[in-house]
């Protein structure tokens, strides 16, 4: 192996995609819009906060006040419905999916109940909601919580069980910075087998890779050169994605060694990948593919977007042997748990599976044509 | 350097296969260090998978091909750094420049001290070295494809169709180019569908037709083993010019209004025709007496045309 063939080749690709503007903007731009999509959706996270739709059909003072304190228990935004108004048919012209009905007689019951101490006296508050969303049962057991809360401070009683929180890590986190070494990982990947895919089914239809073969240079060669423009061109994108973190999300996570070394790991193996799948499929439009039939799955089945704990068991099992699944776990444990034991572990196992398949790579990286 | 003789390609009995097709069927020739050989044929006869299997790129159903007393089927990386390859339908990096392109390619070859301008100015191409590969025209990119394949000074150059798809001009500055390279004493292997370069460039000329080999020598041999006769020509002639030579038991192998085409034996068959053209009153505008050209013993061999472009009997009538 010669360096220098390494390093004139990695300046032809490198001089390729930075004069090609385009394909310059967007190889930024994809990492930058995920990270501002996904950061947008995962921000609203943090505080919970649904829209609650309310009709009071009451309409006194003490309905008022409890339509207020509802709002002021932090966990709804409390809209109004107009009393007239058939709650079933604005469910359906709004596209809302709960309105808490509070029936006439609200104020004459808590009275009874306050007042004259009836413990008999109680009012029944009905949620008219549409089943088809699937947010609904969720917010009507937040809302459950909050009106036992109510139900509690009227009985004057202290509780009995009472509930602490204490986070295993030091730092309260975002939710979005949970995700971020998710989406570093993904881009990563997508750019490593896509970007080999691309340019390499590319250059083999043009005739490049057939006046290639009849030069010295090696296989192993190419594909280093493949992997160190990959390399380069996912730190880039990684610092954009982390630029944009800070500046717009304002995340704070732990930056050091681990993360370049999980993003030469997952190169490694992602181009490995890709020069295997140039190998067997031959027109462009077929590689890219198959390179979608590798990525998709692997987003979602490997914890990226979300936890793999959600998944059915064998699903779990399987995410287990993807590849990406050990980059998300890595990256986690040394961006957010700072847990250099679990990093350790992670990186051996995509190491491995990098090494096998990058020789791989080698082996099916065929010059001569038949 | 040891050389067991002075043949830089020696191919026995090569043959190619793919399915149930033979595309090069048990062809074997020599090429002399030093020598122009060309492969002439129609498109689809066999050239370029014959000129691959020897140039590394593809590999042989079966038979044996040495570069320079190499087995390339053994010796591929050895080989690969002695001769310069230009592919049919080179193409090279998009973005990359005229200058960037010949430097990244001698890189390849282990950094030797490798002359750039001079191979620039070799293919003429100073004014356009900072152009970069995608701004060029077809007989540029072909012009820079010839000098990549000369960037580590090769002892044997392969040249697959280094002319296809020019246009005149740009094919005339190509073969300037390829005049060099015979004066260098390069050994050249060349393939070609135009008789016009093989005749005017090579020293050997080995005709293939369907896998196979039907002819070989010197293109003066082989016009003069196979077409031992002359053409004569006879423009804007009237109608009485016709009669008159079929009178004489001439055959003319071309008649129209513009011209009339006659293959001759001999010269006195020549004066014959134009005295009794003249004694029986008829008249032509123009006459041209020529020696038969490759195109007309691919002809006679195989009784199909060369290619379908007009290069060739039209174009040097």
């Amino acid at each position: 192996m010669n360096t220098r063939v390494v390093g004139a080749t990695l300046f032809v690709k490198l001089m390729s995609v930075y004069r090609e503007k385009t394909t310059m903007f967007f190889t930024l731009a994809f990492p930058i819009i995920l990270i501002l999509v996904f950061g947008t959706i995962f921000m609203g996270k943090d505080n919970v906060n649904f829209q609650l739709y309310v009709q009071d059909l009451d309409q006194s003072k003490t309905s008022a006040t409890s339509v207020e304190t509802l709002g002021e228990s932090g966990k709804f935004r409390i809209i109004r419905v107009d009393p007239a108004a058939d709650v079933t048919q604005y469910i359906r012209d709004n596209k809302v999916d709960l309105v808490l009905v509070i029936p006439k007689g609200f104020e004459v019951a808590f009275m009874q109940r306050t007042v004259l101490r009836d413990y008999k006296a109680s009012v029944n508050i009905t949620y008219i909601y549409d089943p088809s969303s699937s947010t609904v049962s969720t917010k009507m057991e937040i809302l459950n919580g909050v009106l036992a809360g109510i139900n509690l401070e009227m009985s004057r009683m202290p509780p009995f069980l009472r509930s602490a929180e204490q986070s295993i890590l030091n730092k309260k986190y975002k939710f979005i910075e949970f995700f971020i070494p998710g989406i570093i990982a993904m881009a990563v990947m997508t750019l490593s087998l896509f970007g080999t895919v691309n340019l390499n089914t590319e250059l083999r239809q043009k005739g490049i890779i057939r006046k290639l073969s009849t030069t010295p240079i090696t296989r192993t060669e190419w594909i280093l050169s493949d992997i160190l423009y990959q390399f380069i061109i996912a730190v880039v994108s990684t610092t954009a994605m982390l630029l944009v973190s800070y500046a717009v999300f304002d995340v704070n996570l732990h930056l050091n060694a681990w993360l370049p070394a999980f993003i030469l790991l997952n190169d490694f193996a992602f181009v490995g990948i890709g020069m295997i799948l140039t190998r067997f499929v031959k027109e462009a439009q077929s590689a890219a593919a198959a390179a979608n039939a590798i990525s998709f799955p692997m987003m979602f089945l490997s914890g990226s977007f979300f936890p793999i704990e959600l998944m059915p068991g064998f699903l779990q099992t399987l995410a287990k042997t993807l590849p990406l699944y050990y980059v998300n776990e890595g990256l986690r444990a040394a961006m957010i748990f700072d847990d250099n034991l679990a990093a350790l572990r992670a990186s051996a196992v995509i190491g491995t599976f990098a090494a096998v398949v990058f020789i791989l790579g080698i082996i099916a990286t065929k010059w001569e044509e038949g | 350097m040891t050389r067991a003789n002075d043949y830089a390609i020696e191919v026995e009995n090569l043959t190619k296969r793919y399915g149930g097709v033979l595309a090069v069927d048990d062809i074997s020739f020599t090429v002399k260090i030093g020598e122009v050989f060309a492969l002439l044929g129609p498109n689809g006869a066999g050239k370029t998978t014959a000129v691959e299997i020897i140039d590394t790129i593809r590999t042989p159903t079966s038979g044996k091909v040495s570069i320079l007393g190499m087995d390339v089927s053994k010796k591929k990386y050895d080989i690969v750094r002695r001769i310069g390859v230009l592919p049919q339908g080179f193409s090279s990096f998009d973005r990359i420049t005229v200058r960037e392109t010949l430097q990244y390619y001698a890189r390849l070859y282990r950094g030797r001290n490798t002359d750039i301008d001079r191979l620039i100015e070799l293919v003429n191409l100073k004014d356009k070295s900072k152009e970069q590969y995608r701004n060029l025209s077809g007989g540029l990119r072909q012009r820079l494809g010839i000098a990549l394949a000369l960037v580590h000074d090769p002892e044997v150059v392969f040249l697959d169709e280094p002319t296809t798809g020019l246009d005149p001009r740009a094919r005339h500055e190509v073969w300037e180019v390829l005049q060099g390279l015979k004066e260098e004493g390069k050994t050249v292997l060349l393939t070609t569908h135009y008789m016009e370069e093989a005749e005017l460039l090579a020293d050997t000329v080995a005709i293939i037709s369907r896998g196979k080999i039907i002819a070989m020598g010197s293109p003066g041999e082989l016009i003069e083993t196979n077409a031992n006769y002359q053409i004569l020509t006879l423009r804007s002639a009237d109608e009485k010019v016709f009669e008159i030579v079929r009178k004489l038991g001439f055959e003319p192998v071309l008649y129209n209004s513009d011209k009339i085409k006659i293959r001759v034996e001999h010269t006195e068959g020549v004066q014959q025709i134009l005295s009794a053209i003249k004694e029986g009153g008829a008249s032509y505008l123009g006459l041209d007496v020529r020696k038969p050209n490759l195109e007309e013993v691919f002809l006679k061999l195989t009784g199909e045309a060369l290619h379908d472009g007009h290069i060739g009997e039209e174009g040097s009538a």
